[in-house]
């Protein structure tokens, strides 16, 4: 049953049935960016008798925002170029992008500050919900489900002053059906319980299991590893994939108890039972693995129709084709709705159509009720969240492979006040952009570092400790076997220099080290500061009475600043690679 | 629910075979205590210099990335009939960069019914961890996955 539902969709493919090469945003991209409309946005060729939305790491932000994708995405030689690590340019030819579209606007960094003013502020659970509305009156309601594949309520002030609160309203009233997670467990085991009381969808999970030998839940799922839901007659088994390596991506005390892991055996056997006992007519991952290590679960684990992953905060306008498996992940920041119209009979998939459809705040217009509910959510907050602290010259952005200006900006805060010889801010990949000549509020600190454990720790690390620390870092982004990755870019270092090989072997990638200028000396000892990690528990003689939150920190010395300028020059130089976005197989962006 | 009862069963299986007797095991002529052979010696000391094929029989089970190097848990299923003729003698498992390189070795007869034994086993640093397996026949087979053992730095 499961080869032939396989050999159907490679020869549907072949045939040309399943529109998987056309299944996405043709209809924009080819239009004079000037002329995009609603109904460009809205036009789908809907298919079969299921609709599944998909949303992805939305990271809290209820609120319209700016966010420009990486200029830089570099892995590992044979992965870059490939869906994951597309981006610029090398993203634009992949999927056939038209220079200045609304598309390129959100899908890439190219001629940002120009598009920003052309086509304004992304995503919004208001304008979000006017399309999921839309879809859900032309499509009929009873047919249509909407998933979340979770880093959904951490990610802004408004989130983390209500623990999470805020952004679980804000899914309530966007209606989501089902959800996963990861930042999620930031908040803790219990207030995670909590929030899944007040959400009205499901929290699901596979691959989370108790693992202390004294609790109740030991050896036990703590979450229900899958859901049945059906839609327009057909019954839909969604299993769920919290992120695999929160235990370590994360500090540990907030899940002590809980085992994460990819668990690929144990989703073998949900998807053998959804198939042979509850008959369902299409099997769904719901997934914050990451857009490469869902790659490499698809190849692992037979007879799922769909992944709709996160976590890499890729998107993804066309889905990919790994064993009879389609995968779809819908960027970040609440900037797209995925949808993906199923046409689900008879225990097997049909057909398919998929679009990643941008969420244009100037042209999807707010819902009402959805902006009267983010203005009551925020008032509490107004106050503290519009405080202006200064204004910013250049651009100030998160993402890239090793270096992006909000980061610097953290890292130039941080050493101001600690007085440090070098500074760590982590390469989470989410945050926030401020457009050239803008204010900076307070909003867009919490938006950069609004974390459970704030606190910038300094303390002291060996020279050749620092070295080695840096290559284990560099081995989580680079490692060629995405299964060693874990979906996040190099930690950001203030004061220090370096070049890197990211093509050489793990240890030996990262050289010309120099710290205030001069090469790293091994046997010296350093004054360290680092937030949002776990590198103080590697250090000695911590500084207890420097410690203080990182969005306080920033606060002040914007405020001190006024007006800040941070250069784009990174201070990271790669060897191997002469451009940020190369193409497959391509060491170097000329042509 | 189904799972939970076979891992009980992988429990029950363990703690029946859990002979874990390194002083037994290496009694005979060792250059060396057994915990300080080196990975080569170790094994050496098992299959008395016979080759060992990896095989797809011998199922080992570890993370990608561990949780927490002190306790990675990993466990090691063999297919095998498990009768008088055709049956796992030994199950033995090692952490290949570990300045002690042996964790457990395991005895089994065909009494234990099926060749599975899990355990924690713990990670000085990133590397693989693998199992030996000896069967009636006097075959060694082995199989080995990589354990990622870092101080993690992203989200």
């Amino acid at each position: 049953m499961d080869v032939s539902r396989r050999d159907f969709l490679h020869l549907a493919a072949a045939l040309g049935l399943v529109s998987v090469s056309n299944g996405f945003a043709t209809t924009i991209s080819s239009k004079n960016p000037a002329d995009i409309t609603l109904k460009d946005l809205y036009d789908f060729k809907a298919t079969g008798n299921v609709t599944l939305l998909h949303i992805c790491d939305m990271h809290a932000h209820i609120k319209p925002m700016y966010w420009r994708e990486p200029s830089t995405l570099i892995s590992a030689p044979e992965l870059n170029g490939t869906p994951g690590f597309l981006c610029g340019e090398a993203f634009a030819k992949y999927y056939g992008l038209e220079p200045s579209s609304l598309d390129a606007y959100f899908d890439t960094h190219m001629d940002f500050e120009a598009l920003a003013h052309k086509f304004g502020k992304m995503g919004g659970v208001a304008h979000m919900k006017t399309l999921v509305d839309q879809i859900k009156k032309s499509r009929g309601a009873e047919k249509v489900l909407f998933l979340d594949s979770g880093d959904t309520w951490q990610g802004t002030g408004v989130a983390l002053k209500t623990r999470g609160e805020a952004i679980v309203k804000a899914q309530n009233y966007l209606g989501i059906d089902v959800m996963v997670g990861h930042w999620e467990f930031t908040y803790g085991k219990e207030r995670v319980k909590e929030l899944i009381g007040m959400l009205e969808g499901k929290f699901i999970s596979q691959n989370v299991v108790g693992d202390d030998p004294f609790a109740e839940e030991y050896e036990e799922l703590i979450f229900e590893p899958y859901t049945i839901e059906e839609r327009g007659g057909a019954k839909i088994g969604i299993i769920g994939q919290s992120f695999p390596f929160t235990s370590t991506a994360n500090p540990k005390e907030f899940t002590q108890g809980w085992s994460f892991g990819l668990r690929t055996d144990t989703l073998q056997a949900y998807v053998d039972e959804l198939r042979s006992e509850h008959k369902v007519d299409c099997v769904v991952v719901l997934s914050h693995d990451g857009f490469s290590v869902d790659q490499e679960v698809a190849k692992k684990v037979n007879g799922i129709d769909f992944i709709l992953s996160g976590h890499t905060h890729d998107p993804s306008p066309k889905p990919i084709v790994i064993n009879g498996c389609a995968i779809m992940i819908a960027g970040s920041h609440g900037k797209y709705v995925g949808r993906l119209d199923i046409d689900a009979r008879g225990g097997k998939v049909h057909g398919y159509e998929y679009k990643l459809i941008p969420v244009a705040s100037n042209i999807i217009p707010a819902d009402p009720a959805g902006v009267k509910l983010v203005n009551e959510l925020y008032a509490p907050f107004d106050k503290e969240m519009n405080e202006v602290l200064g204004k910013t010259k250049g651009l100030l952005y998160k993402r890239d492979t090793f270096f992006s200006t909000f980061d610097q900006l953290i890292n130039d805060a941080v050493m101001d006040e600690m007085k440090c010889d070098i500074s760590f801010t982590p390469g989470y990949r989410w945050g926030t952009t401020v457009l050239p000549g803008d204010d900076i509020l307070m909003d867009n600190v919490y938006e950069m570092c609004g974390v459970t454990y704030p606190n910038v720790y300094t303390f002291e690390l060996k020279g050749d400790h620092i070295a080695k620390l840096l290559e284990d870092i560099a081995d989580n982004v680079f490692n060629d076997n995405p299964l060693y990755q874990q979906g996040g870019d190099m930690s950001r270092l203030g004061g220090v220099s370096y070049d890197i090989s990211v093509s050489n072997a793990p240890g030996k990638r990262i050289s010309k080290l120099m710290v205030g200028g001069k090469l790293l000396d091994p046997k010296k000892t350093y004054v360290v500061s680092s937030w949002g990690g776990n590198l103080q528990s590697a250090g000695a003689n911590l500084q207890e009475k420097k410690i203080r939150p990182v969005y306080d920190v920033v606060r002040d010395y914007i405020k001190r600043k006024k007006v800040v300028e941070v250069s784009n020059e990174s201070n990271v130089h790669i060897l191997d690679y002469d451009c940020g976005c190369p193409s497959v197989g391509a060491k170097s962006c000329k042509a | 629910m189904q799972r939970r009862s076979f891992l009980k069963g992988i429990m029950m299986t363990g703690a029946a075979a859990a002979v874990v007797s390194p002083s037994l095991a290496f009694s005979a002529e060792a250059p060396k205590g057994p915990n300080a052979m080196d990975l080569d010696t170790a094994i050496k000391a098992i299959t008395g210099g016979k080759s060992v094929s990896a095989s797809d029989k011998v199922q080992l089970k570890a993370p990608e990335i561990a949780e927490n190097g002190a306790v990675v848990p990993v466990s090691v299923t063999v297919d095998s009939p498990m009768s008088a003729e055709d049956h796992v003698k030994a199950i033995h498992i090692f952490a290949t960069k570990n300045s002690n390189v042996r964790c457990a070795d395991v005895m089994l007869t065909p009494a234990n019914g099926t060749a599975s034994f899990s355990t924690r086993v713990k990670l000085g640093s990133s590397q693989d961890v693998m199992a030996l397996v000896v069967t009636s026949k006097g075959e060694f087979l082995s199989a080995a996955q990589n354990v990622k053992v870092t101080i993690g730095g992203c989200g």
